[in-house]
Order: C-alpha cells, then structure tokens, then sequence
C-alpha cells in the first residue's frame, strides 16, 4: 500500500467520523428538544386540569362554609366529598407533574439552611386532622443539637410527608406512627442525617420491598383502592432523597408494620 | 362604601368563584383577564386590593407590578394567587412587592379574615 492511500483511507474515515459526529449531536438535540416539549405539554395540561379544579373546589367551600346559607348536616357531607375529591385530583396531577420533571431531569435543589424540627413539626401539623380522625399516636423523637441542614426544604418536607401520609393510610386505627431523627453514620464524604418514618400498620413482604418504590406500583390492590394514590409518591420521594446524595429503603414484614428510612448528607451552606 | 378588590385572572370559572366569594362577603369586584385591562381598572378606578394570579395566558402577572406602584393615591395591597407552592415562587413575588402568597384553591373563610386585616392594615398606614 502506499502512503497516498493509507492518507486518503484515513481522509475518509476522519470525515466520516465528523459526519456521525454532527449527526450525534443532532439526535441529542433533538431527544433534549423533545423532553423539553413534553414536560412543557404536562406543564400545560397540568395547568389547564388544576384551573376548573380550584373553581370546583372554591365553590365547595363556599357552600360549606355557609357563606351562601347554611346547609343541613347531609349537604355538608355531600358537598364535603365533592372537596376531598376535588382536593385529591389536585395532590394527583401534581404528583405526575413532580414526576415527569424527574424523568425529563428537570428537577432541580434550591438549598437553604433551616432546623429540621421545624420542617418535622410543620409536616405533623398539616397531618395531624388525619391522624385524629384514624385515632394513631405520633411521637416525634429528634436527637437533640443536630446540625441545621443546608438542603431543599420543600423536598424534605414533600419527602417526609410522603412518607407520614403512607404511614397514616397504611395503619389500622388506633395504631402508632412515628418520625425519627437522629445522626447518621459518618461516612468518607462526612456526616449524614438519618430519618425512620414508621408504623404498626399492615406491612409489606420482603420480596415486594423494591416494588414500592417502583413507578405506578401498589403492592395490594385494595390497599391501593383505600389509598387513592397515583403510585408515583415512593417513586419521586426517592427521587427528592437521591437528587440529595441521600438512600431511601424500608424494612418491614407482613403484618407487622413498616419503618422506611432515608438519609441526608449534611452539607454547609456556603 | 364596599372596599374595592381588583382579581386578575383569566378563567372565567375561577372569576366567578372568587367573585361569589369576596361580593358575598362584603367587597365591590372588578375583575380583569389581561395586564392590560387590569392596568387600566388600576387607572380608572383605583382598588384597595389586588388578587393577582400569576399566570395569564402567555403573561407574566407581576409585571402589573409597575402598573401598581404607578397608581395615585395609596398604592393597593397586591396579593399573589398561584398553583405552584413552591419557595421559588414566594421569593419572586416577595421580591415584586406582593403583600403574600396565596396558594389555590383559597380556603373561603381564610381569605376573607386575611383581606379582613389587609385592608385593616392599609387603613392604618
């Protein structure tokens, strides 16, 4: 072979390789294009589903409230379920809108300092109706002096209220439910937080223990029929906890309740 | 005289909601669905308070901001009305010179105790 063929061999391998290249470059532009457009379409549709719902709901309300009257007992329940509806379609679509920004990689950490009694107690009270109504005792147990975190509050919390709101459904009346939160084992990259959400509720198998995390999963059909959910919510709760550098399991039996963990690396606010 | 609330928003179903809401408790209602038109209900027809949805079609409800602070006479309470609760949503509107963040649906009975002290408020200053 001469030298003149081996440069025009490698030549045209070289402007082949420039050719693919470019045409790489495209497609990832283009899947990149299309994640934007959907998540942008659920954006949308999501907007359009949550303004007919905050109507239906306002004017339940409205009636409920005897703004217009009061109504008998009968009508208030009436009227009552067509707000607890509405109130969960609501949770609903924004559940399946927090979860295609996930696919899409759209979600992203706004970091602030805050105590994390703070962030336990306000989940705790907007749950608190809900663990009257099902006469459960809560107890809160936090290590004393941990460190404030520097992580996405609203996440933390979305998480830990995910993970009470389960508990809460998940738990026969007048059963326990629980937080916890204490140091976690140090690690090479430094200190964690580690929280236990748990319950004397119905469990879960341990060879379903990676299905509750899946997308669109519910381990017992009728479980889920009580519980209304989107099976998305342990999905994007570990979602928030792994955008933190954090670990979400559970251990539990069947029958005799669940403790889900997580973890958060403590990290300074700079 | 009935204190005057100015709700801009762009779906009729939660105009006539809200505008149930807040006549039926007391208050005289002009709504408005775009920037535009609400700027002008602020230049003609001053309000006391403004509930200010965020989203408005392809606009941006804060920028009525500088509509606002152009108002004569005592400039109007402006409260934010969104979907999104979310802390990036209440440090924008903060930022803008909104008086609060309200998330929908508005609990009744909450929104008419809070507009209750609002006006107190603006009274006093």
């Amino acid at each position: 072979m001469t030298r003149a063929f081996l440069d025009d061999v490698s030549a045209e391998r070289l402007a082949a390789l420039q050719e693919q290249n470019l045409e790489l470059s495209r497609l990832v532009a283009e899947l990149r294009n299309e994640a934007a457009l959907r998540t942008q379409f659920l954006s949308n549709i999501s907007h359009d589903l949550r303004t007919p719902l905050t109507a239906i709901i306002t004017h339940g309300e409205i009636l409920r409230d005897g703004i217009l009257g009061e109504l008998t007992s009968r009508q208030k329940d009436s009227v009552g379920g067509i707000i607890g509806g509405g109130r969960q379609l609501l949770d609903m679509i924004g559940e399946i809108l927090t979860y295609a920004r996930g696919v899409a990689h759209q979600l992203t950490l706004t970091r602030t300092e805050f105590s994390i009694d703070s962030a336990i107690e306000q989940v705790c009270a907007l749950n608190e109706s809900l663990i009257a109504k099902k006469k459960l005792e809560l107890t809160v147990t936090i290590e004393p002096s941990l460190p404030a975190l520097y992580a996405d509050r609203d996440k933390i919390s979305h998480i830990l209220g995910n993970l009470l709101g389960n508990a809460i459904d998940f738990t026969l009346p007048d059963g326990r439910v629980w937080i916890r939160c204490s140091r976690g084992a140090s690690t090479e990259r430094g200190h964690v937080l580690r929280f236990e959400v748990g319950d004397t509720g119905i469990g879960i198998a341990p060879e379903h223990h990676d299905l509750v995390f899946r997308e669109f999963a519910q381990v017992d059909a009728s479980a889920s029929r009580q519980h209304h959910g989107t099976g998305l919510g342990l999905a994007i709760a570990r979602k928030f906890v792994e955008l933190h550098d954090g670990r979400l399991w559970v251990e539990s039996m069947l029958g005799q309740g669940s403790r889900f963990f997580f973890t958060i690396p403590v990290r300074s606010a700079p | 005289m009935l204190p005057h609330i100015l709700l801009v928003e762009d779906n009729a179903l939660v105009i006539g909601a809200l505008r149930l809401l807040l006549e039926e408790t007391g208050h005289r209602v002009s709504d408005a669905s775009t920037i535009a038109s609400a700027a002008r209900v602020l230049r003609d027809d001053p309000p006391d308070l403004v509930l200010l949805d965020l989203t408005l079609g392809g606009e941006d409800g804060l920028s009525l901001m500088n509509s606002v602070d152009a108002t004569s006479g005592v400039r109007p309470i402006v409260v934010a009305l969104t979907g999104h609760d979310d802390s990036e949503t209440f440090a924008r509107c903060t930022a803008a010179g909104c008086r609060a963040v309200l998330v929908k649906p508005i609990a009744p009975m909450k929104l008419k105790g809070q507009i209750a002290e609002w006006l107190a408020e603006r009274t006093v200053v």
